[in-house]
């Protein structure tokens, strides 16, 4: 196995070390952490997050980012929220929802590989449409009286202390990762970030791939909202504001590569719960979860600015590499 | 006022001041109360940061890059106006030269990881956000006053900056919009430093060839993009009277609206300043009429403005799109590169 | 020979192919038959239209006359897809993989079979060709050799009857060339018909069955190799009226001062792509640098520029030394450079003439201090656009609307306007027109005149025999030969371009 590899392959790996050594760090410092509910609990608020993770991720793989996961969620969740608070069937709101889902991924889609805007502006535009779309059906007043059975779902367990939602969130994720590395068309996502002019000589539809990959980052969003309004119980007019933010930081901690190409969604998923946990570590580690925002931000700048720099050195260290072949060939012939 | 519509952003720039002119009769027309001068001028805070950030953001954007950090920027200036006034004891004026110099660092510190570590401004500008804005929240938190209800109680001085009348008539905030868009315009398209601006936009590289420090170009723009948020900060700090971890809210889109509005290329290369000046306005114009003559939430503002980005960036790439102007563009490198 | 071959049933056959791009005529009639088993040899100098002609092959270029038969059949190419399914595979010159993915799923991908059917054919046809690639190693490990590999293997699975070889030894080390080989005859011996592109001569010899040589868009000789010696190539290579006597263009001119101190200086300068060059340039002076792409001259020019990284040596300026300074520092000693490469690093296309020419003065005070002077941005783009005689409209024109020798006027009067002593100018005349190309003589010329030197770096010799008081060769990232005005020959200079007196020096 090459050093490569091994490098490549520790990418998630190291992830997750990282989080087993933060919850660690904060065990030491406040043994009354590292019980099972704290610990199950960390994974468990993760869901949300960890589902709009893996869909950011298919964008992210095709070299492109989507900005309106955020309010993607936050509008399916007003919706189907206000469909199950008027008593409409659940899984008609559903349904409804996932086709929301499927909608903004197909006018993403369209407008960044058809298109051709650049994915962050595009995206901004519709995240600012669907934010205000989500105002119009929340209104002044909350998405709060849905039905206790709705959202009992979300303190149901399954295994040990994770909640159902948590499991079925991991066991889609796992589902979706063996479809990316073991399937034909799977691997064209990663293929079109990472090198677009192979991709092409290859005969892989880069357009489509990447209208799929916003079309799945739609439905994930979705289901993110589906759950969101689950879990929390209320829908206000703010709800998923600045969590695509948080769904790049998850990907970029997973690690998985802004440029596009490297990464897996069991990285992002890890990643998910990272992020979801350090409000949560700070309140033991003593400190105000005010926090949270610089220290994601140091986490997240530090993290691309090391991946940048890397690469660079890299691509320089590869180009000289084969520039200098050239001199020393006259050496060794000369030599023989 | 001529010569400004002279140039390749002419046609482009008409079309903005028609623009301007159909809102002012759309919303003269539904409520007159639109055209009350006064009323006007005194809304304007709502938006004249926008304004004032967009004009330095376009030029970020003409170098090929982005800045979606400079809200927090705005909140960050703020509290830190506040609490090293009311909690470290200095001058008013003191407390905001500080706030302005963290800003500026702030900016150099994006702005280096973009230009010499080669990351995506994108990406960078992204963890600036968190960062700059989680700073905002630590240093409400120095403060004796509860984060949420804010610092007040400025000297009247301060407040002057927002209060202020010229003539009794354009508030102080409007002559420093002006002020900064005429500084901008002449930095821009009158001085070296902006030509040094587009043609690091157009092709780095080739700037390079040029004997360009592309870089130190590029940083100075994420500099300026973030003092103008500062400048923004310190106005809306005056305006509401109270320091605000939070108050830059969500400005990135209607900012990043108004430099592609205003004829700002997203790839870099191309933009104006009198574009963006324009489209600012535009924008403002559209958040200040729609409320007050079709009673639309505020709320809901985001829908046109995001409507309006979304149709400025697909109805630009129609424009270059058609099948004959693609097989034109394709076929000159073509011709170039065949003979190699 | 013909005979034999019209017996043979032809892989491929080129039938008078004609492709013209604007009023530049590309290829003119083109015949060509690859059978299989065949490894064909295709040399050609920049310009003479290789890749054209294999773009066409492609697909990725349509002609304009003539025809293309596939196995007797006339077939027409579209697009890649369209190529790849008619069993043709070109292996580009910079190997296209996906650095992240393993060596199985770079072969793999784009297939349409099960995946477990597909790994056992590539296993098979590795274990038949005797190659050992660790299948789970990432292609972003991999050498260059290793990457062709991959390349060729894509090609194999895909049944490819034809491979093109795009110059595949440019970035090999002499082992990775020695494996490559083996590889060809391999694939030879399984009746794959093979075009292979190079600039190197020697390789003909080695590997090839037949030769073809192209240039300015016909095939000038082309047969077994066996009928061919070394120089009848390098004659082939040479236009029909080529004078093996020295040219005498600069007569008119004033004769080179030697007796001056040489206005630059390299001393054992070494970089990446280059190694231990030492040459010297008098004022006044135009001093050709001969070789093939590749050869290292754009790297040692590049980083004379202060582009990249010195590895030794020194650079003297004027009896400065200004080894590894910045650009803009090198700009204000004295020396100037026009790159290569026009679109990617000499042109702001959405930028007017005036912007363009006026670029690499704004360094200094010329354009005044702050504010930008446009009085003086005007009159130092008329100067540069009168004296070359530059077509345009305007000096508000936007330089990606000029054609390509006014664009390359505009670059070289970005290049002159810091009034350097030296300028260096990479390929001044490439894929210009040839009323331009008189154009650009002429800048030469009259930069001669004012006792500004030149290093004219070119790949088209006549263009040095014409311009050059002197000229020296590069191959492989060393000088290998040094000609005076007298011995300037295109015959000598592209014998030793394409490394054959290098080798020989070597040999003794």
């Amino acid at each position: 196995m090459s050093v490569i590899k091994k490098v490549l392959k520790a990418r998630e790996v190291s992830s997750f070390c990282f989080l087993v050594a933060l919850f660690l760090i904060v065990g030491v410092i406040n043994p009354s952490f590292l019980k099972a509910e704290n610990v199950t609990a960390c994974f468990n608020t993760s869901v949300v997050y960890t589902l709009i993770a893996v869909g950011m991720a298919f964008a992210i793989f095709t070299g492109e980012i989507d900005v309106s996961v955020g309010s993607n969620l936050g509008f399916v969740a007003a919706v189907v929220g206000t469909m199950i608070q008027n008593g409409q069937n659940w899984f008609l709101a559903f349904g409804v929802g996932l086709v929301i889902g499927v909608i903004v991924g197909l006018i993403n889609g369209w407008g960044v590989a058809v298109m051709k805007v650049p994915s962050l502006i595009f995206t901004l535009g519709t995240n600012g449409i669907l934010r205000g779309l989500m105002y119009l059906t929340v209104g002044v007043q909350q998405v709060n009286q849905l039905p206790k059975s709705f959202k009992d779902i979300s303190s149901m367990t399954l295994i040990g202390n994770f909640s159902i939602y948590y499991c079925c969130a991991v066991l889609l994720t796992i589902v979706i990762h063996i479809l990316l590395t073991r399937t034909r068309k799977g691997r064209y996502f990663i293929a079109v970030g990472d090198n677009a002019g192979g991709a092409d000589l290859v005969g892989i539809p880069a357009t489509a791939t990447k209208i799929w990959a916003y079309v799945i980052c739609g439905v994930m969003a979705a289901l993110g909202g589906i759950i969101f309004a689950s879990r929390i119980g209320i829908v206000t007019s703010l709800s998923g504001n600045g969590y695509e933010m948080k769904a790049v930081a998850a990907c970029v901690l997973g690690g998985i590569s802004l440029s596009g190409g490297v990464g897996t969604v069991i990285g992002a998923a890890i990643g998910a719960v990272i992020m979801a946990s350090i409000s949560y570590l700070l309140v033991f580690m003593g400190f105000s979860s005010n926090y949270d925002n610089a220290i994601t931000g140091v986490i997240l700048m530090t993290i691309v600015v090391a991946d940048a720099l890397l690469q660079k050195r890299a691509a320089v260290k590869n180009r000289r590499a084969r520039l200098a072949a050239r001199t020393e060939k006259v050496t060794k012939e000369a030599a023989e | 006022m001529k010569k400004l519509f002279k140039g390749p952003n002419a046609g482009w720039n008409s079309f903005l001041v028609l623009l301007l002119v159909l809102e002012f009769v759309v919303f003269g027309s539904a409520n007159p109360k639109f055209l009350r001068i006064p009323l006007l001028m005194t809304a304007s805070n709502d938006f004249i940061s926008i304004c004032i950030i967009s004009i330095f953001v376009t030029m970020v954007m003409i170098t090929g890059g982005i800045d979606i950090q400079v809200s927090s920027i705005v909140g960050l200036t703020s509290i830190i106006i506040g609490v090293a006034w009311q909690d470290f004891g200095l001058n008013i004026w003191a407390a905001v030269a500080l706030a302005v110099f963290c800003a500026a660092l702030c900016g150099a510190l994006s702005g280096f990881f973009v230009a010499y570590c080669g990351v995506q401004a994108m990406v960078v500008t992204l963890g600036g956000s968190f960062l700059y804005s989680g700073l905002a929240l630590l240093v409400s938190s120095l403060s004796s006053t509860e984060a949420y209800k804010g610092i007040s109680g400025f000297p009247d001085a301060f407040k002057a900056i927002s209060k202020t009348k010229v003539f009794g008539v354009v508030p102080m905030q409007i002559i420093i919009f002006l002020l900064l868009a005429v500084f901008a315009w002449f930095l821009l398209h009158r001085t070296k430093y902006g030509r040094k601006i587009y043609l690091v936009g157009v092709n780095q590289t080739a700037a390079e060839y040029s004997g360009i420090n592309s870089r130190l170009i590029i940083m100075s723009t994420y500099i300026l993009a973030a003092v103008s948020a500062a400048v923004a900060g310190v106005v809306m700090t005056a305006y509401l009277g109270t320091s605000k971890s939070d108050i830059g809210g969500n400005l990135t889109m209607n900012i990043i609206t108004a430099c592609v509005l205003g004829g700002t290329l997203s790839t870099g290369g191309k933009g104006s300043i009198l574009g963006t000046a324009l489209a600012s306005i535009a924008i403002g114009l559209l958040r200040f009429g729609m409320p007050l003559c079709f009673k639309i939430n505020t709320q809901y503002l985001d829908i046109p403005i995001g409507v309006l980005l979304v149709v400025v960036v697909v109805g630009r790439a129609l424009v270059n799109m058609p099948s004959v102007q693609a097989k034109l563009g394709k076929l000159r490198p073509k011709k170039e590169k065949a003979g190699s | 020979m013909s005979e034999a071959k019209e017996k043979a049933p032809a892989l491929l056959s080129v039938r008078g192919i004609y492709k013209s791009f604007g009023l530049n005529q590309v290829l003119k009639g083109i015949d060509l038959d690859v059978v299989p088993g065949e490894v064909l040899a295709l040399i050609g100098g920049n310009g003479a239209g290789k890749s054209t002609l294999m773009k066409i092959i492609m697909g990725l270029y349509t002609h304009d006359k003539g025809e293309l038969l596939l196995h007797g059949e006339p077939v027409s190419v579209t697009n890649t897809a369209a190529a790849l399914a008619r069993g043709i595979y070109m292996v580009p010159q910079e190997p296209l993989l996906f650095p992240n993915m393993n060596v199985e799923e770079n072969v793999l991908i784009g297939f349409k079979q099960p995946k477990a059917e597909l790994h056992k054919e590539l296993v098979a046809v590795m274990e038949d060709v005797g190659w050992d690639l660790d299948l789970n190693r990432k292609a972003g490990g991999l050498s260059i050799a290793e990457q062709q590999m991959v390349e060729i293997l894509r090609g194999i699975l895909r049944h490819a009857q034809l491979l093109i070889l795009d110059e595949p030894t440019s970035a090999l080390t002499f082992d990775e060339v020695k494996s490559l080989f083996k590889v060809v005859r391999e694939l030879q011996e399984k009746g794959i018909g093979i075009i292979y592109i190079t600039h190197r001569l020697a390789e003909v010899f080695d590997i090839a069955t037949d030769v073809a040589i192209m240039r300015d868009g016909i095939i000038t000789i082309h047969g077994p190799v066996g009928q061919f010696t070394r120089e009848d190539l390098v004659k082939g290579l040479l236009p029909p009226d080529a004078e093996t006597e020295a040219h005498g263009a600069a007569e008119a001119a004033a004769p080179v001062d030697y007796s001056a101190a040489p206005v630059l200086e390299l001393e054992g300068f070494s970089g990446y792509g280059f190694t231990n060059v030492s040459l010297k340039v008098w004022p006044g002076e135009v001093l050709g640098v001969a070789g093939v792409v590749g050869a290292g001259r754009t790297e040692m020019a590049t980083t004379i520029f202060g582009m990249d990284k010195v590895l030794g040596g020194r650079v003297l300026l004027n009896g400065r030394d200004i080894t590894g300074k910045k650009t803009k520092q090198v700009i204000e000693a004295g020396l100037n450079y026009v790159p290569e490469d026009r679109h990617l690093n000499g042109l702001f296309k959405i930028c007017d003439v005036a912007a363009n020419t006026t670029s690499a003065t704004l360094y200094k005070g010329a354009l005044g201090k702050v504010f930008l002077s446009r009085k003086a941005e005007r009159e130092i783009t008329d100067k540069y656009v009168k004296s070359f005689r530059t077509k345009i409209t305007g000096q508000d024109q936007l330089l990606g609307s000029l054609s390509g020798g006014n664009q390359q006027k505009v670059v070289i009067g970005r290049s002159l306007a810091p009034e350097p002593k030296i300028v260096i100018l990479d390929e001044p005349t490439r894929g210009i027109d040839a009323a331009a190309r008189g154009d650009v003589y002429s800048i030469i010329h009259q930069l001669r005149e004012q006792g500004v030197s030149v290093l004219l770096i070119s790949s088209d010799m006549e263009e040095i025999v014409e311009l050059a008081d002197r000229a020296v060769t590069m191959y492989q990232g060393r000088i290998n030969a040094e000609f005076k005005k007298g011995d300037i020959n295109q015959d000598n200079l592209m014998a030793a371009a394409f490394g054959i007196a290098g080798e020989e020096e070597i040999g003794a």
